[in-house]
């Protein structure tokens, strides 16, 4: 028998019951509904976390106080006081990090900015005007502080987009007067808004370090130093030198005992890839298993359908049908009835993660991108056809073994 | 040499090591073109000879000669290209597909043959046109009377062109009108074109439409006897 005469003879098979083969199939649509939906937004949150980091510049490298955060517990070590402004000076000797462009101190806390009576709650960033180069910040007015601003710890602040519109509307904001922690601070420089990156600018307040150490934020420490590498190459010397310049400034001679971490564009990427991949693949196989419930009912409908038709299995035997003819038309039934489900599942799971997609970038500032996961897409397919050849044989089997006598005789 | 060709042929069922004996020792032969009705009363064996003899079942001891081959060296897929190929089948309750026109139906054992598709057609036309069906072609065989029903499956029995028609019953389940043209479309097909057929049945005036007739009881030929004097059928009324 021709393939593609087993196909019309499956095909038939199934037409006779069209509402049962629809509801048989259900199980199977939301299963791959499901892991579609899942794989869809698992990778659209991963483009989102990963353009944040690239956000961050390619050459860029963070390091921080204390130990890098590896779990919920780890959380109070981000707000450790061990670098210090010693630290930045080693840093920034030539000799000691050869393969370093920039050295830039962070530091950041939250604070509310007032102008007239309007109060809005902001991010504080005490920065070097290295900033401007690391992050290549686009100015939409004015412009960046000096390094003699740094000396004389200037009360100038640089604000970001959405600053600027919650507190001056329309009107210029360059050279007017902010208040914030009791200072006045003259706004030099507005930036255009920038979205969702690494660092939040368009929340935020740009001020010279010096300044907010002293005065705004009270502390002799710094957050982060933001560093840039000579280029892409020599990031990992880089932080490398950067490593050995904090350890022999803090006395440190084990490395697994750092008061400090080193964070690169690649190295976060990595691991936060790893993070969303793992949670992507576990909800994933939390959605396969409806799968299996849905390859279970196929199978209970295949074996009441043999049942059924057990009459019909007698008569094509005694007209020539061999055990592989009838093995293979209901093979075929329960392979069509799963990936008609799959291909119904990839389309309805493909409409949803784009449905969500578009309510997230409509409503929320988030730049959600809508990506359809070609390699899911083939998995679920795969998948929903391997269960209806898994969960189909047992049936088809008791088919095909029917003996031609006592299939006729059935009633 | 007999198309078919039994001798001492035993089948004995076996079930839950429960031992039924059904045949006891049958012998007879079969030639090209005969129409042969082989009779019993329920129980007697009949059917189970059938079986054997259409290759739906194997036999306990014995032999039969098929083609002067021995049917038992014949294994699964073995037995089903033969019924393919050389058998056909008419059953009482006519066992058609339902939601299938009459062409589907009498084209079904072609699926299962060697026979290239381009002949298909002609050959499902022409078993049509056999049995007097050519207008009904196309027809849901829901739609058709029982007679009908029957003939459809006759064709679908021919399509192969088979060495021997098997009928289990065929008017069983018509009544006598609608079983007598099932019965003439036999015997002209045996008539006029020559097909090897056996009957089954348990009816003499349906067993008298064949040249002879085997009786069968116990699981033993009873009796095996030319009939003098065929019945016709002719608008549906039997004249002896």
């Amino acid at each position: 028998m021709k393939f593609k005469h087993s196909l019309k003879t499956a095909y038939r098979g199934l037409e006779q019951n069209r509402a049962r083969s629809f509801l048989t199939i259900l199980g199977i649509v939301i299963g791959v509904t499901a892991i579609i939906l899942v794989m869809s937004l698992g990778q659209g949150a991963q483009a989102l976390i990963l353009d944040q980091v690239k956000g961050m510049g390619t050459r860029t490298i963070i390091v921080g106080g204390g130990r890098e955060p590896k779990g919920p517990s780890d959380a109070g070590q981000i707000f450790n006081d061990s670098l210090k402004k010693r630290d930045l000076e080693l840093l920034e000797r030539r000799e000691n990090t050869p393969s370093v462009k920039y050295v830039m101190p962070l530091i950041f806390g939250a604070a509310g900015a007032s102008y007239q009576s309007d109060t809005y709650n902001l991010t504080i960033f005490g920065a070097s005007p290295l900033m401007e180069k690391i992050f290549d910040m686009p100015f939409r007015s004015g412009g960046m502080f000096t390094d003699e601003d740094i000396r004389a710890r200037a009360k100038y602040v640089i604000i970001g987009n959405k600053v600027k519109t919650q507190l001056f509307g329309a009107d210029d904001a360059i050279g007017q007067v902010i208040k914030m922690k009791g200072y006045n601070f003259r706004v030099i420089g507005v930036l255009t808004e920038q979205g969702q990156s690494a660092f939040n600018f368009d929340e935020a307040a740009i001020i010279p370090y010096t300044t907010a150490q002293d005065y705004v934020l009270g502390i002799k420490y710094f957050n982060r130093f933001v560093i840039e590498a000579v280029s892409d190459e020599l990031v990992p010397s880089a932080s490398e030198e950067v490593s050995l310049t904090l350890r022999e400034s803090h006395n440190i001679t084990d490395p697994t005992k750092d008061d400090f971490f080193v964070i690169t564009q690649v190295s976060l990427a990595n691991s936060l890839s790893s993070i969303t991949s793992v949670l992507t693949i576990f909800l994933a196989a939390v959605a396969a298993i409806s799968l299996i419930v849905g390859g279970i009912g196929i199978m209970n409908i295949m074996l009441v359908s043999v049942t059924e038709r057990t009459k019909e299995i007698g008569l094509r035997k005694a007209l020539g049908a061999t055990y592989k003819n009838i093995l293979t038309q209901f093979l075929l039934e329960a392979v069509m009835l799963t990936g008609l489900g799959g291909i119904i599942g990839i389309l309805l799971g493909a409409f949803f993660s784009w449905a969500i997609a578009t309510g997230i970038t409509q409503f929320t500032s988030i730049a959600w991108t809508f990506s359809f996961p070609v390699s899911a897409a083939i998995l679920g397919l795969g998948v929903s056809g391997a269960i209806g050849l898994i969960f189909g044989l047992y049936p088809a089997r008791t088919a095909a073994h029917k003996s031609p006598i006592d299939a006729l005789r059935y009633e | 040499m007999p198309l078919i060709e039994i001798k001492n042929l035993t089948k004995v069922y076996v079930n839950d090591e429960v031992e039924t004996p059904v045949l006891h020792g049958v012998s007879f032969s079969i030639n090209r073109g005969e129409f042969v009705a082989i009779m019993g009363p329920s129980g007697s064996g009949k059917s189970t000879l059938l079986h054997v003899l259409g290759f739906l079942d194997g036999y306990t001891d014995g032999s039969y000669l098929f083609e002067d081959k021995e049917a038992s060296t014949y294994e699964g897929d073995a037995m089903a290209h033969i019924r393919n190929k050389k058998l056909g089948f008419i059953f009482q309750s006519f066992n058609l597909l339902a939601h299938a026109s009459v062409f589907e139906n009498v084209k079904l054992p072609l699926f299962y043959s060697d026979i290239p598709e381009s002949e298909w057609s002609k050959l499902v036309t022409d078993a049509i046109e056999a049995v007097g069906l050519t207008h009904r072609t196309d027809f849901d065989v829901t739609r058709l009377s029982g007679g009908e029903k029957q003939r459809v499956a006759i064709a679908r029995a021919l399509v192969c062109s088979p060495e021997v028609i098997f009928a289990d019953e065929p008017t069983g389940n018509l009544d006598s009108k609608s079983g007598g043209g099932v019965m003439q479309t036999l015997q002209d097909l045996n008539e006029k074109h020559g097909h090897t057929i056996i009957l089954i049945t348990h009816e003499t005036y349906t067993a008298e439409h064949a040249r002879r007739i085997i009786r069968i009881k116990d699981g033993l030929v009873e009796s095996d006897t030319e009939v003098s004097e065929r019945r016709h059928t002719n608008g549906g009324i039997l004249i002896k």
